[in-house]
């Protein structure tokens, strides 16, 4: 894998035509650019291995949530918040077949030369727009034939339309609030819109249940929809708890995620994994691609081992001593100590940067979505350090074509 | 105009503050969005200050109409206008706690404006916000919630302002609203933080801390 600029001469256009034509909306946090001024250029090779690894991990996960479904009891270790204990047991009709499991798994080249997973965001993986628009705009910019992108809203869409009723009404649950959540569901939207169907934007709150089956109470909108497309984390939703949420865990509606997300969510999901085995559960991939995880109170005494959050989102509050300031490593430092349950310790991989132009380095977030159990593209994000956090920028992946297959 | 041609007027490329204009309302004009006639596109006089002044940034929170409308009275004394509006719109038909619809029109009228004012590039900012963005009240479960806060990632770090040479922040509101609060208490550090309603010269005011809420 590489890195190629974006010339410095088209990145203004390319910034605005990010904006406008491939729902970037949020182009700016606080003094940073949110887009790389570089593509990340992988090849067909490494292309198809992290394929073949993310469906490995995918089909060790879906087996692994299915069995903790019919096994809460081994899913205690997971400490899932005790608001949630309820409507988990809820879930006894679950059925994959009828809901639509999207998963992203995050890879980080390390200096063995091999990869390291560092989590699969299970329950609400974004950047959809940046995994399918942005590569093909920045194939255009660079105007190079050699490259190729996989468009990942294609294939979810796709998956989405063989599962929901031809024509059907869609709701894209999220928080209305927040336009950086709108300009993901919104993407996925409009492409549903362009295959026949009807997409609804609406709060948790919007949805009522009956029968098992989700009514949108969306002004103007109400009545029956045929599927649910969430993007507010189940623990916000915990938090927020409208009034007939439990019929978020039970319901018959495809779901797009159903809230059996939640076991693969939690970060301390390996914790659990010597039960899983003895239960003929197989986790190979993950024990090869996941470094070693621990309760926080076995970390103690050993070395080279960094703390993260067992709810925590865009890297935040992961304790890497070299990416935080003093204050701040102090500060989740602090947080452990006092709530270890919250957290995870984990062995520290040393992940092998990429050079830039002037030889600056940059660390890689590879990650790498699955849907229904396939491959289905990719979303980056590259950082000067080695916690991808939200300083981290967002980077097309494009794929270069092989010179055997010419 | 095009979105993308009225976003460029009030986001030129090469001009200091300008990546940080939100997108947001942008996304939505089209070419068959005009001028609202209903809306009164007289520049209001500006009376807290007299001149532009290189130390010092502005953020108007008034109502979103007004505050565009202020944004380019700020312009034709020297300041470049950067509106930072995060709201997105309802479902059509769908009721909602905000209107920020009407806020593209406006963006229409001040790109015509602005393209008839000369700026410099290294002018100050004025951050324009719409006072109608905490307006959360719904009357029923079905009305969309679009009311939004304004956040610390959605402005100029204070280390970047005072690299820039921003000493003061004048705020133009009906009341220093808690979002902005949070937002600048950790500010007041290093910038003098001033408050005008428009009408009264700007006064030096220190921001108490606000428990967080998220």
């Amino acid at each position: 894998m590489k890195l190629v600029p974006i010339p410095s001469d088209k990145f203004e256009d390319y910034r605005t035509d990010a904006i406008f034509d491939c729902y970037k909306w949020d182009p700016q946090f606080l003094d940073s650019n949110t887009l790389a001024r570089y593509v990340l250029v992988i090849t067909e090779d490494e292309c198809q291995e992290i394929a073949k690894l993310t469906e490995a991990l995918d089909l060790e996960t879906r087996e692994a949530e299915n069995f903790l479904n019919n096994h809460l009891k081994l899913a205690k270790p997971l400490r899932l918040p005790k608001k949630i204990y309820n409507e988990l047991k809820m879930m006894n009709n679950y059925d994959e077949n009828r809901h639509i499991r999207l998963m992203r798994y995050d890879f980080h080249p390390t200096i063995e030369d091999t990869w390291a997973v560092s989590e699969v965001n299970s329950d609400v993986p974004g950047g959809f727009a940046e995994a399918s628009l942005l590569p093909e705009l920045a194939i255009k910019t660079l105007n190079n034939k050699n490259y190729y992108s996989i468009n990942f809203g294609d294939i979810l869409a796709h998956t989405l339309a063989r599962k929901i009723k031809e024509k059907g009404t869609i709701m894209f649950v999220h928080c209305t609030s927040y336009s950086d959540d709108r300009q993901v569901m919104q993407y996925i939207g409009d492409k549903m819109e362009s295959l026949g169907f009807k997409s609804l934007y609406g709060a948790v709150d919007h949805l009522k249940f009956e029968n098992k089956e989700a009514i949108s109470v969306l002004d103007g909108y109400e009545g029956k929809v045929d599927c649910i497309f969430r993007f507010t984390p189940l623990e916000w939703l915990k938090d927020i708890k409208p009034k007939t949420w439990g019929g978020y865990f039970n319901t018959i509606t495809p779901s797009c995620n159903h809230p059996i997300a939640i076991f693969a969510q939690t970060k301390r999901f390996p914790l659990i994994w010597e039960n899983l085995e003895k239960n003929g559960i197989k986790l190979d991939a993950w024990k090869r691609l996941l470094p070693d995880t621990i309760e926080v109170k076995k970390a103690k005494d050993k070395k080279d081992y960094i703390y993260k959050p067992a709810c925590g989102r865009v890297g935040e509050k992961i304790a890497i001593k070299e990416a935080c300031s003093n204050d701040e490593y102090k500060e989740i430092l602090k947080d452990v100590k006092r709530h270890p349950n919250n957290y995870l310790a984990q062995k520290k991989f040393i992940s092998r940067p990429l050079k830039g132009i002037n030889n600056e380095e940059f660390h890689v977030c590879l990650g790498s979505y699955t849907v229904d159990g396939r491959h289905a593209g990719f979303y980056a994000r590259i950082s000067e350090k080695n916690r991808i956090d939200s300083d981290a920028k967002d980077i097309p992946v494009v794929i270069e074509r092989s010179k055997k297959n010419d | 105009m095009t979105n993308k041609e009225v976003y460029k007027i009030w986001a030129p490329s090469g001009c200091d503050w300008t990546d940080w204009v939100r997108p947001v309302p942008f996304i939505g004009i089209n070419e068959h969005l005009n001028y609202h006639e209903v809306i009164d596109y007289t520049i209001p006089k500006i009376n807290y200050i007299k001149e532009k002044m290189n130390d010092t940034a502005l953020i108007i929170d008034t109502q979103g109409v007004n505050s565009i409308k202020e944004g380019i009275a700020l312009a034709k004394l020297g300041y470049r206008p950067i509106p930072i509006f995060n709201g997105t719109n309802p479902p059509i038909n769908t009721k909602s706690t905000t209107n920020n619809l009407i806020i593209e029109p406006l963006l229409i009228w001040g790109a015509l404006e602005l393209k008839n004012i000369k700026i410099e590039n290294d002018a100050s900012p004025v951050f324009l916000l719409d006072s109608n963005r905490l307006n959360r009240y719904k009357s029923s479960r079905g009305i969309f919630d679009n009311s939004w806060d304004i956040y610390p990632q959605d402005i100029p770090s204070k280390e970047y302002l005072v690299k820039k040479g921003i000493k003061k922040i004048i705020i133009r509101g009906e009341k220093l609203n808690s979002d902005l609060s949070k937002v600048l208490y950790k500010y007041q550090k290093d910038i003098k933080i001033l408050f005008t309603d428009g009408f009264d010269d700007p006064k030096e005011i220190k921001i108490p801390k606000l428990k967080e809420t998220n």
